[in-house]
Parts: structure tokens; sequence; C-alpha cells
């Protein structure tokens, strides 16, 4: 056999790539990946970064866009103006008092239907699932003008249910104080997102923990606390992160809810429908830059004390 | 390999630019016909000649906008356009809660309209002075204004401009429901100015003693029994909607005119008899319950509520014989008139007034054409007839009326009174002049909402803290 032969015969010396080589083919690399990430990189700089920086800048001036002929750079008079605007303040007490109500009544609902859902004891999980998230393919603005039927006070279906029940209906949608519970009950029906979220997390528990635990004697509310909401903190964490954000942008459903004032006596003036006032309604787009920076500096701080306070109950890999 | 990478490299470039230019597109930018959809911007007829100067008129600021009107405006722009060979009528439609940000919005880019309106004297105070003035081309081309009452022509030189030409008018009164009435078993409320009501004067407070007899709860007891349950109101004997709020608006209805600038220009104010005004709105929703609260005016025919049949007078304007009877279904109002208003706190009858003109942007590059096409508008008869609108010409309006009386017969509506309220107008308008105007006309409209939803108020602190929130929109004015 001549096998030896052939594999004695010598090998082809392959020289290693020089050094120009493997650059040109990385440089390659990158302008392929850069082609492809080309139009993001514009669109973001055209549509995100641009604005933003256009924003900055008519923040420092009196920008009317009735006038634009009569732009004046003021400095940070904007920013100064913010300390002694009643209601700046006001919509910004709106916005909070709101985002207490809201995102742990939202984070529960979500995380409570997610357990729903993911339960073995439920017949037709997949089918409430996609009932549970269809509400999130509704148009913001159609849901609420549904809503605003559905919660109307004299003819509204959850008055006339609460009336068939003996109970008395409040003025949803014209009262200051229950309009935020209106506003909250109108977010439960877009939690989809946030459930799809929760479950995933709570997929990924390990069924062992359960089963030592049930073993050690530990009974469902014990097994939810020491095991389940340890192993979903993160998704928590990021859901909340997210609800909070979602809470000071505030703006469609009270828009439509108020028609853009802010009604009933201001209770749902939120920060952005503030900010929307100011810049298009009372046309002082400089104001209304500012206070959207203002507004991105309290989301941006919101997030770092978050952040901070993530090592304290925020488990990752099991530790935290 | 480098060779194999061609296409796909190719591919790659392709699909970027048509990335780049699917990102950067705005979609189809030629017009399109807002008939289907008022917001979209907008409809014009036939294309300009070479030479034919573009004019575009812009509509959305005050009537105009709705579905029915565009196809008969399309028709007075194409009558205009087939008359004027030199002139080419452009219309575009915007939706009535986006037009002013629009409009502010293309002031802003530089592409303004020609000529905007129909538009009342609270939108003439936004858009004030990116507005031309007129006066030199009324004076050059021989306009005849004789016919227009000078009060009314008045209300358009703002700053010593003459911004607009009066075009319609339509005085306040009030519309009754006379099934109501004569379900109540009382008389029906007076024609004439002057006239007394069941031997009283015709006051406001002859006004609630009437209203209160005119608002029933479900068990059939009227506001003034003892039994009387203001929890389940059904019918009510007193509104005065499409207010939207605006407390202005309520203090000049009970109160009679007035103004939140002291005669310096920059003090805020609220007068007595606005205050008065106030708290009678203010006690006829909460104390004596006959004028529905924010809840109850939702309830009734969502918010026209004479239209519900549950409500025996409203204080209304002229226009709106647009909307007493609904555009599909059964009328609940069968049988109705009108009657003069009362005499209010400061002892003079005040007939709130609304106006509608159309104005030319001081930024249009056509002045003279834009003037021509702004009188051949003001002057249409089948816009008046359009927008519902009491001509501004005296002599305009026995037709108008004719109109009237045959889509309303065989009702016999008493349009004198109409015509009588003209003489009793607001004076300063409640739409008038404020530093800072659209901030004070939002914090009006703030208290108002205040005033309709919330029980229990103290009214003369409510009040005082409004004129401190006034001033200080005021002074950053200056």
């Amino acid at each position: 056999m001549s096998l030896s032969v052939e594999t004695a015969r010598p090998a082809v010396a392959v020289e290693p790539p020089s050094p120009g080589r493997w650059e040109s083919l990385t440089g390659r690399e990158a302008r392929s990946g850069l082609l492809f990430v080309g139009p993001w990189i514009i669109g973001f700089a055209l549509f995100t970064a641009l604005p933003m920086i256009a924003s900055l800048v008519l923040s420092l001036t009196d920008f009317d866009p009735r006038s634009p002929d009569e732009i004046h750079f003021i400095g940070l008079q904007n920013y100064a103006r913010m300390a002694s605007d009643p209601i700046l303040l006001e919509s910004l007490w709106v916005t909070v008092r709101f985002a207490l109500l809201v995102v742990p009544v939202t984070l529960g609902a979500a995380l409570g239907v997610a357990m729903l859902v993911n339960s073995t004891l439920l017949a037709g999980r997949n089918t409430f699932r996609t009932l549970f998230y269809m509400p999130m393919q509704i148009p913001i603005v159609a849901s609420t003008v549904v809503w605003i039927g559905v919660l109307n006070a004299q003819n509204g279906w959850l008055n006339m249910g609460l009336r068939a029940l003996g109970l008395p209906g409040p003025d949803w949608l014209t009262s200051t104080f229950w309009v935020h519970p209106a506003l909250t009950l109108m977010g439960l029906w877009g939690i989809g997102n946030m459930m799809l979220i929760f479950l995933a997390g709570l997929q990924s528990v390990p069924t062992e923990l359960y089963d030592a635990a049930r073993v050690d004697g530990a009974g469902k509310l014990a097994s939810f606390r020491h095991i389940t909401l340890p192993m979903i903190s993160p998704v928590l964490f990021y859901n909340l992160i997210i609800a909070l954000i979602a809470t000071f942008q505030y703006f469609t459903q009270a828009y439509v809810v108020s028609n853009g004032r802010g009604d009933p006596a201001r209770a749902t003036l939120f920060f952005n429908l503030n900010l929307y006032r100011e810049g298009f309604g009372f046309f002082h787009m400089g104001y209304a830059s500012a206070l959207a920076w203002l507004l991105f500096a309290i989301v941006l701080a919101l997030t770092v004390v978050l952040f901070r306070t993530a090592g304290h109950w925020v488990y990752q890999g099991g530790e935290r | 390999m480098r060779r194999s990478d061609r296409p796909i490299r190719a591919m790659g470039i392709g699909i970027g630019i048509m990335l780049v230019l699917a990102a950067c597109g705005g979609g189809n930018t030629a017009p399109t016909s807002s008939a289907a959809s008022p917001t979209s911007p907008a409809t014009s007829s036939g294309s300009p000649t070479a030479e034919a100067a573009e004019i575009e008129w812009y509509v959305g600021l005050g009537t105009g906008e709705n579905e029915e009107q565009i196809p008969r405006e399309e028709a007075v722009v194409k009558a205009f356009n087939d008359a004027h060979p030199n002139i080419h009528l452009k219309l575009t439609v915007v939706d009535n809660t986006e037009a002013a940000d629009t409009l502010a919005t293309r002031i802003g880019a530089g592409d303004a309209p020609d000529i905007i309106g129909p538009i009342g004297i609270r939108g003439l105070q936004s858009f004030g002075d990116q507005l031309l003035d007129l006066a030199p081309y009324i004076k050059s081309s021989g306009v005849d204004l004789s016919q227009i009452d000078q009060s009314l022509i008045d209300v358009y030189n703002v700053g010593g401009k003459q911004i607009g030409i009066p075009m319609a008018v339509y005085s306040s009164f009030i519309y009754y429901n006379k099934t109501l009435f004569d379900e109540a078993g009382v008389d029906y409320p007076p024609h004439k100015v002057g006239d007394k009501y069941d031997g009283k004067d015709w006051t406001w407070d002859t006004v609630r003693d009437l209203a209160m007899k005119l608002t029933v709860d479900k068990n059939g007891n009227d506001a003034t029994s003892v039994d009387f349950d203001a929890d389940a109101i059904e019918q009510y004997g007193l509104d005065a909607q499409f207010t939207e709020n605006d407390a202005r608006a309520w203090a000049t209805i009970f109160g009679g005119s007035g103004s939140v600038l002291a005669d310096d220009g920059k003090t805020a104010q609220w007068p007595d008899n606005w205050r008065a005004g106030l708290q009678y709105y203010y006690d006829g929703v909460w104390k004596d319950h006959f004028i529905p609260d924010k809840t109850a005016v939702d309830a009734l025919a969502a918010g026209n509520t004479f239209q519900s049949g549950l409500i025996a007078m409203d204080v209304v304007h002229q226009w709106y014989t647009c909307c007493i009877y609904p555009t599909e279904g059964k009328a609940a109002v069968t049988d109705w008139d009108i009657a003069v208003l009362p005499v209010g706190p400061d002892g003079k009858i005040t007939s709130k007034l609304h106006a509608d003109t159309i104005g030319i942007m001081d930024s249009t590059e056509h002045p003279d054409a834009a003037f021509e096409a702004l009188t051949y508008l003001t002057a249409s008869p089948e816009l008046i007839q359009t927008w519902g609108a009491m001509p501004a010409v005296e002599s305009q309006r026995a037709d108008f009326f004719a109109g009237l009386d045959k889509q309303f017969a065989p009702l016999d509506i008493d349009w004198s009174v109409s015509e009588a309220m003209l003489g009793y107008p607001d004076k300063p308008s409640h739409e008038s002049f404020m530093p800072n105007f659209a901030e004070a006309d939002s914090a009006n409209k703030d208290l108002g909402s205040q005033l309709w939803t919330t029980s229990g108020l103290d009214l003369k602190s409510v009040i005082d803290k409004h004129v401190e929130t006034l001033q200080s929109i005021f002074d950053k004015a200056t």
C-alpha cells in the first residue's frame, strides 16, 4: 500500500495570513456591519439624536412657533422658571400620585395573571394567555374611547353593574378623586406585555426548588415568598423600571379623557400633558423643551436610584 | 470569495438605500381628499395655470371642517377658480382639534397658508399678530362695509390693525323645549325685551324659580318640592351647553359683561358681577340642582344637552340651529322656540356674542390675490348657509331666516329674538384679549372644570386664587 507515501508527502506550506490581509478581512466585515446597521444609525441620528440636540438648544431660547423669526437666546431662564411654576409642580405631583397607585397595581395584576396562566390547574392556558394579551393589539386611543363609555357615571356598564349590586357608582371620570383609579383600571387593560415577561420569568424557575420546599413542609405562600419572588426578581426589576418610565411618560389616555386639558380641575394634568400644553397649546416651545429635559433627568435619576437598590433585592444567579 | 461577496454587498447596499428612503419618506405627500377624513389635508379643485397666483385657504380653526360642509366649500372654491383664471384657490381642511397646532407648526416652518378662516374672536387672539392689516386693501378696493354694524367691525380691529371683515354673527338667547313647559303647566319665557314673566321682571332670579319647577327627578317631583331627590334627576330646567368649561363664558352669561384684565392692561381681576354670575351658576349646579353638572351633561346626548329632550331651557348661540336634531334617528325635541335673555346682576341684558371672519396671513406672497379671494368668500351666500351663520351684512339676514323657516317648518320660530339680542352684545367680549392669551384661556377653563365637577367649594377663595394664577400668567407676558 502506498498510503504512507501519501501521508508522508510533506504538506504544502500554508503561510499564516499577513497582518495586512487580516486587516482587510476585518475591515470588510466592519464595513458590511456598518452597511447593515447604517440605516438605523442614520435614522437614530436624524430622528432621535438631532431632535434631542435641537430641543436642548431650543430650551435655551424663547422660541414661539408662531413667530419663528423672533427667537432669542435667554440662557437658563426656562430652567429657572420651573422653580416658580405652580402648574409644573402640580403636574409633577399628579404624576407621582398616579405612579404610587398604578405601578404597584399593574405589577401585581400582571404577576397575578401570569401565575394564573402558568398554573397547570388552568384548562386552556394558551387560550387565556392569548386573551389576556389581545388588548395590546388595540390602539390606545380606541380602547380609551371604549373605556370612557364603560366608565360613564350614569350609563356606563361598570356603574350599571355596581348599581345592580346595590352599590353607588362613582363619577369615575369627572371626580378629581376617582379619575386616577379610573385611569388605573384602563391601565389594567394593557398589562399583556408585562404578563408575558412575568410568565417567561415564572417558567424559568426550576421546579426542583418547589419540590424541595414541599418536602421541607413549605406551603404555597412560603414557596411564593421564598422561591418565586426571589427567582423572578430580575424580571420584576425590569418591569418596575419600564412601568415607572411609562408612568412618567403617561400621555395618551390622559389626553383623550380630558380633551388635552387635564380635566377635571387639572387632576389629569400629568407631566407630559403639561409639557404638550406648554409647547403646542401655549406655544412656549422653549419652555416645553426645557420640561422635556427635566423629564429626562427625572427618569434617569429614578432609574439610577432603582439600580442602586437592586443589589438589596434583585437575585442574579441565585445571589443578590 | 471576494467575487462571491459582490451580490450580497450589492443587495445589502440596495436594501440599505431602500430602508433609508423608507425611513426618511413621509408617505404620500400629495394632498388627499378630506371628504373621507376631515383630518387629512386637503382638497383643491383643478390645476393652477402657469401664471395663476396660488392662494391656500386654511379651514378648521372654527366651523367648516364637518364632512357635510367640505363638498359645499369645494364647490365655492371651484366657482371662484372658474371665475378667476389669474388666481388658483386651494382649500385645505384640518380637523378643528388639530387646526391651531398645525397652523402654528406650519408658520414655524415658513409654510403658512395665505387665508385662514372662518375663525372666531378667540382664535384671532392666538394668531392676530400674524394677520395682515386689511385696511389699505379695503380702502383701495372700495369694499362696502356700510351695512355692517361698526361695533362688529371694531371686534376685528386688533392692535390698530383691521385683521378681518365681519362675516357672520351669532347672538345668544334661550332655546326652550315647549313640550316640557306644557308638561309642567308653566308659561313660556318672554320673546320681547321688557316683557314680564308671571307678573315678575324677567331676571336670572325669575329664571331660577322657573328652572327649578322644570327640574324633575325620577319620581316626578320638581326641584321646589321637599321630596325632590337630587341624586336621581331626570330632567333639568336650564343649561348653557357647549360652553366647554370656559369660566369667562359662564360669568358673562349669568353676570353680564366684564373682563379679567383691568383698565391698565396688565392687572388681573374678576369683576363683582362676574363673581355673582359664577355664584349663580355654581349654586344652580350644586345647591338648587337645576343646571346639570359635568357627569349629567356627558350623559345627556353626549353633551348636546338640549338635543336630549331633557333640558327645558338652554342658553346657546344662533349657530345651534345646526344641531338641535340628531343627524340620525328620531328627534327628542319636537316643539321648541327661542326667548330673550333676562336681566343680569349688573342690571343689564347681556347676549354673549360669537362672530366669524376670514383673515389673510401677513406672510402671503400674493396679498392682492388673497384679498380678492377673501372678499369673494366673505360675500358668499353659499358659505353663509353652509356654516349656519347669521350674516353680518344686515340686508342678507331676511334670506337667512327664510332658509331657517323652511328648514324647521312647520314650527314657527320667533327669529326676532335673535335679532333683538344682537343689540345686547357683551362688551368687552368674553373671548377678548388677555396677555399670554392661550395660557390664560386655559387657566379660565381649568377654573370652569373645577366649578363643573366639584361641590362644596368656597367660591370667593377659589376665585381669589384664580386671580393670582392669572396675574402670574399675565406677568410672564411682559
